[in-house]
Formats: structure tokens, C-alpha cells, sequence
């Protein structure tokens, strides 16, 4: 069974999966944050990315925001359907709204992110 | 704590997107809000951060007009009779939460200066779904609408939705957010009328002198830092040597930069 899903403090969730990778996404709270997605940049599968850096990036009407790595690693898959239906972020971020998947290189980078807890107290403490 | 606020000169494309680079890493260091008002020399084409660079091309009145692509999403602004400003918050800001935080507190704070100066303006909001998410964009910043744009409604547009004179978009970094806006002071006369937008001095009653911008800006930016109860500190010189901001100038006049979409 899959083990449980982290959180980074720039808003994007981490979910390591049986087979070894790491899937990527970004919370219910960054999606209705930003309002109105109009277009996505996601990365090429093969690129490598260290933990922090920019894997891609959301534009709302408003606003371009970078979505940052998680953890280190190779994208082993890009949900390549997602640019061209921005609404499934809305609609179900933490499962038909993933963007990536990751073969990381440590998975114990896991243990610097946020547990669900963590993550809500955050959360709840950005100015409304 | 204050708001610290740099009169910088004009500068290219490039330079102005380097120094607001700079000016967000400021804000992050300072841990407050901090803002650069500045011109463009020469006049300017600044594209929004995802727009595509076929459609800059493809549009004829923007023709040899140098171009810079800018970091924060929004439309196409051709700068040159404009005030543009740029402005940067830690996300741990009480204005770094939501986009809309930003942009509201900056052009609320405008729209109520000018209702000093005489000029009515509004806060434009949308009674329907944004027109992106239904049929596309308008190439330029001023023919867009979004939530919170600054329009004066008196004067009749062709549209029906008041001439827009302010706009602003943001570039959210991992800490800070980066909000780049334009107040249109006139139209821009160095280009044809498709990508020239009548501005404060063509829309306003009497006009609006060039000699009052400076009061303006001044007054507007002591309206943005009441609401949080802190002092205005004007910065001398410029806001970073000349060199240093030449220096990290090259990624926004590489192409790979300028036509990465």
C-alpha cells in the first residue's frame, strides 16, 4: 500500500507510490488560491530536477506561479491530458489533477515535507 | 518596519525585468513590501509571461518595437506613456495569500488617490466567467478585463466596459510575489491606434498634466502603506547599481527567453 501523502510549504503534495515513484501535484488550497487556471507548462519525461526547483508552471488570469520538485529526481511520466483540462485540478487535485510522476533519487527526501497536519496549520495561517 | 520605494530612471526592457527580479529577492531580505516606480527607454513591448511569441509577431501595429518578455502572466502593454510600477511582498505578507490580495490592495489604494486628483474610477469586476476560460485573450493588457482592474466608466467605450488605465499581474515565486502594473497616463502616439489606449490625460476631465504624476504616484504609494500602518521610506538613487543589474539583464534579452512559447 502506497505510503502517505506529503506536502511541500509552496503547496504541492508528494505521494510515493508501490512501485518506487513519487507522484506530484499541488493542494486543493493552491488551486483555489490562484482562481481561474488558464494555461500549464509541465516538463518533458527524462528531465531531472532537484528538490525546489521549478518543474513547471501554472498561469491564472491573474498570476504566473512555478510548481516546484518536491524531492530530487527523473520525471518518469507527465499527465500529458491535464494542460487541456485545467478544471480537473479543481475538480480532483489529488488524483486525475497529478502532473508528474518522479523516480527520486533519495526517497528519504520525503521525511523534509509536511504530513496532512502540518501542511493544514500552514494552510490556515496564509493571509485570506 | 516600512515600505521601502525606489524612483528608478528609465531603462530597457531587460534591465527594468532584471532590477524587479532583484527587487523580489529585496523584498524577501527586508521582509516587507517593497516597490520600484520606473520608465522605459526606448519605448517598450513588454509580453505577458505565457503569451506566444507568434501572436507578438503576427500583430502588426507592435511592428519594430523592441520586445521584452516579462516574468508575470497578463497581456501585452506597450510601455512608453505609461507609469509602470513594480511592487514585491513576502507570501508571508498579509497581502502575499490570494493574487487577488495584491492587486486589489495596490489599485484600491489608486482608485481612491485619483478620486483626490478629481478623476472617478472604478474596480472592474466580472459578472461571468473570465474570457480566457471562454473564447481566449485579447492580445493587449487594456483590451483585457479581470477582477480589480482600475476603468473610468464616464467616458463611453466602444466595448461598453469603461476604458481600463490600470492593470497589473503577478509572477508568484517560491517566497515572494512579484506584481508588475501599468497606469496609463496617455495615449502612446509612437504607435497605431490598434495598440494605443487612451489614458488618464485623454479620459479625464480637463485632463490630467503631466506635472500632477509625480504627486500622484507620491500620494498613491502613502495610500498603500496606511491600511498596513507603516511609514513610506523613500529610497535614494537607484535601486541597484547599474552593473549589477546589466549583469543579470541577459536572461531577458536572451531568445530562448523573449520566444521560449
Amino acid at each position: 500500500m502506497a505510503a502517505a501523502m506529503k506536502f511541500a510549504k509552496s503547496h504541492e503534495w508528494a505521494r510515493p507510490e508501490d512501485d518506487g515513484s513519487v507522484t506530484v501535484g499541488i493542494s486543493s488550497y493552491a488551486v483555489e488560491a490562484l482562481t481561474d487556471l488558464v494555461f500549464m507548462q509541465l516538463p518533458e519525461v527524462g528531465r531531472r530536477v532537484k528538490a525546489g526547483e521549478s518543474l513547471g508552471e501554472i498561469e491564472s488570469v491573474k498570476a504566473v506561479s512555478d510548481v516546484y520538485a518536491p524531492v530530487s529526481g527523473e520525471v518518469v511520466a507527465v499527465n500529458t491530458a491535464l494542460p487541456g483540462s485545467l478544471e480537473t485540478l479543481g475538480r480532483d487535485p489529488y488524483g486525475a489533477g497529478w502532473m508528474v510522476r518522479l523516480r527520486p533519487d533519495d526517497l528519504a527526501e520525503m521525511a523534509a515535507l509536511l504530513d496532512q497536519p502540518a501542511y493544514e496549520a500552514i494552510v490556515k495561517s496564509q493571509p485570506h | 518596519m516600512a515600505l521601502h520605494v525606489w524612483w528608478d530612471e528609465p531603462a530597457d526592457g531587460p534591465c527594468n525585468m532584471a532590477a524587479d527580479e532583484l527587487l523580489a529577492a529585496e523584498a524577501l531580505e527586508r521582509g516587507t513590501i517593497c516597490m520600484r516606480i520606473y520608465g522605459w527607454h526606448p519605448a517598450t513591448v513588454s509580453l505577458g509571461g505565457f503569451q506566444r511569441g507568434a501572436d507578438a509577431r503576427a500583430e502588426p501595429s507592435i511592428a519594430g518595437v523592441p520586445l521584452v518578455r516579462r516574468p508575470s502572466g497578463g497581456g501585452a502593454i506597450v510601455h512608453g506613456s505609461d507609469l509602470t510600477y513594480a511592487a514585491a511582498v513576502p507570501k508571508t505578507h498579509p497581502w502575499g495569500g490570494r493574487p487577488q490580495l495584491l492587486y486589489d490592495a495596490l489599485h484600491e489604494a489608486m482608485r481612491r488617490v485619483l478620486g483626490g486628483f478629481g478623476v472617478e474610477a472604478t474596480l472592474w469586476r466580472p459578472s461571468g466567467p473570465p474570457a480566457s476560460l471562454v473564447s481566449g485573450e485579447a492580445f493587449f493588457c487594456f483590451d483585457r478585463r479581470s477582477s480589480g482592474d482600475l476603468v473610468m466608466l464616464g467616458q463611453k467605450s466602444a466595448d461598453g466596459r469603461g476604458h481600463k488605465v490600470m492593470g497589473s499581474a503577478q509572477r508568484r515565486l517560491a517566497a515572494t510575489v512579484l506584481q508588475h502594473g501599468s497606469l496609463l497616463l496617455r495615449r502612446n502616439s509612437d504607435v497605431p491606434p490598434a495598440a494605443s489606449h487612451p489614458g488618464l490625460d485623454d479620459l479625464a476631465e480637463g485632463g490630467f498634466s503631466a506635472a500632477l504624476i509625480r504627486p500622484l504616484v507620491a500620494a498613491w504609494i502613502a495610500a498603500v502603506a496606511a491600511p498596513l500602518g507603516i511609514e513610506v521610506v523613500e529610497e535614494s538613487g537607484r535601486f541597484k547599481d547599474e552593473d549589477v543589474v546589466r549583469g543579470k539583464s541577459h536572461e531577458f534579452a536572451s531568445d530562448r527567453w523573449t520566444w521560449r512559447r
